[in-house]
């Protein structure tokens, strides 16, 4: 299934690319320099931090225009929060589930500017079989001509925070909170 | 002992003043750290653009609280070699000698014996923060702090714990590879509960 998804975010990246405006520029993720991570308040003591290790995606924007789309994928099998029994139970029934939902998935075409700089991602994320909306806000965003790459590179830090409720995710509420908050980092190739 | 008719205070009274016994007593409290909640994340900003995130841990130590006299004394280390992001490659370049040098140094530790507490919670720790051999004053500041009653186990426990924040300039311990283009600026992000066990006899539900 997850092959399947993926490959059909490629074609639709081939299609996309062909078919784009001169001014939309398309951008590939860079893995090593995209993260989500999340953050859960423990008994409103200290924060508990996970982040998901594998996900892969697609980002056109029209700076010009001020339009964009998002579409990224994450493995939610590479959940990683440093301690494997954690892990294992957020894997499990109680929370992802991942063995039935293997993947999520952000969906975004409403981008907010603030000048040349995207301010927020309006879009869906489906997850756990539902899809809700979501906003990102971005904390910062940037675009810069990476010398390893000798491409321009666009990226910044978004974040949103979730009520897990809203996908179904009600496993140990309220003890365990609603509110999730999620930090993306997230840089993208131009190609 | 022969047991009163009626409890002289409500139960969840008596548990509430076992939890708040440290702010009534004189003496240091130890707690032991919670090897599954005691953790370093670290932020870097990279080209000026995006927060590159780690995690090193768990953090291992001993602290000694006494809220009363507004005192303590907190021993924190993490073997370095421990960093993860996410990224097996990054990670063994971060432990390279021109960055954490895990190697000729595996831990970074915090010393910190000036406590500062508000309204009996800790606020702030102050004390030096030794990596790469190099020491450096740091201030880690309580974002959040509270402490509970766990009694979920056959052990019961106060459990103290917080959200605390502090910056190191990486330069000033030597770890310069990278700059300017990665951040000098790395913030620490320190989830940290510790266990007290609370002594006999605990007062329980049946």
């Amino acid at each position: 299934m997850k092959k399947l998804i993926l490959a059909l975010t490629a074609a639709a990246g081939l299609v996309s690319f062909s078919t784009a405006q001169a001014q939309t520029a398309t951008y590939t993720l860079d893995p090593t320099h995209t993260f989500v991570t999340w953050e859960a308040l423990h008994f409103g003591t200290s924060t508990s931090r996970g982040r998901f290790d594998k996900k892969e995606g697609k980002i056109e924007i029209d700076r010009a225009a001020k339009t964009g789309k998002v579409d990224i994928t994450i493995d939610m099998a590479s959940i990683s929060t440093g301690v494997a029994p954690f892990d294992n139970h957020l894997k499990g029934k109680d929370f992802f589930d991942v063995t039935t939902h293997p993947t999520a998935r952000f969906q975004a075409n409403g981008f907010s500017f603030d000048g040349t700089k995207v301010s927020a991602v309006q879009g869906t994320l489906t997850m756990l079989g539902k899809t809700q909306p979501v906003e990102l806000k971005a904390s910062r965003f940037n675009c810069y001509d990476n010398p390893f790459f000798k491409r321009e590179v666009c990226g910044g830090d978004f974040e949103v925070t979730i009520q897990r409720s809203q996908w179904g995710s009600t496993h140990g509420l309220p003890a365990i909170p609603d509110n999730i908050r999620l930090l993306v980092q997230v840089e993208a190739i131009k190609q | 002992m022969k047991m009163p008719f009626s409890l002289p205070f409500s139960l969840p009274f008596v548990l509430s003043g076992l939890l708040c016994s440290s702010l009534a007593q004189a003496q240091p409290l130890q707690y032991v750290l919670d090897p599954e909640r005691s953790w370093v994340q670290f932020e870097v900003l990279h080209f000026n653009t995006s927060t590159i995130r780690g995690r090193i841990g768990p953090v291992n130590g001993s602290v000694l609280l006494d809220a009363a006299a507004g005192s303590g004394d907190v021993r924190l280390a993490v073997r370095t070699a421990t960093v993860s992001t996410g990224l097996g490659f990054f990670d063994a370049r971060l432990r390279q000698d021109d960055l954490l040098a895990s190697e000729a140094f595996p831990e970074a530790y915090f010393v910190a014996t000036r406590l500062t507490f508000i309204q009996g919670r800790v606020a702030t720790l102050r004390g030096e923060f030794t990596w790469r051999g190099v020491s450096q004053p740091l201030q880690l500041t309580a974002l959040r702090y509270a402490c509970r009653l766990d009694d979920s186990t056959a052990l019961p426990a106060e459990v103290c714990g917080g959200d605390f924040e502090g910056e190191v300039l990486r330069s000033e311990h030597g770890a310069n590879f990278g700059l300017p283009l990665v951040g000098n600026r790395v913030r620490l992000l320190v989830q940290v509960e510790g266990r007290r066990p609370i002594p006999a006899p605990h007062v329980k539900t049946p």
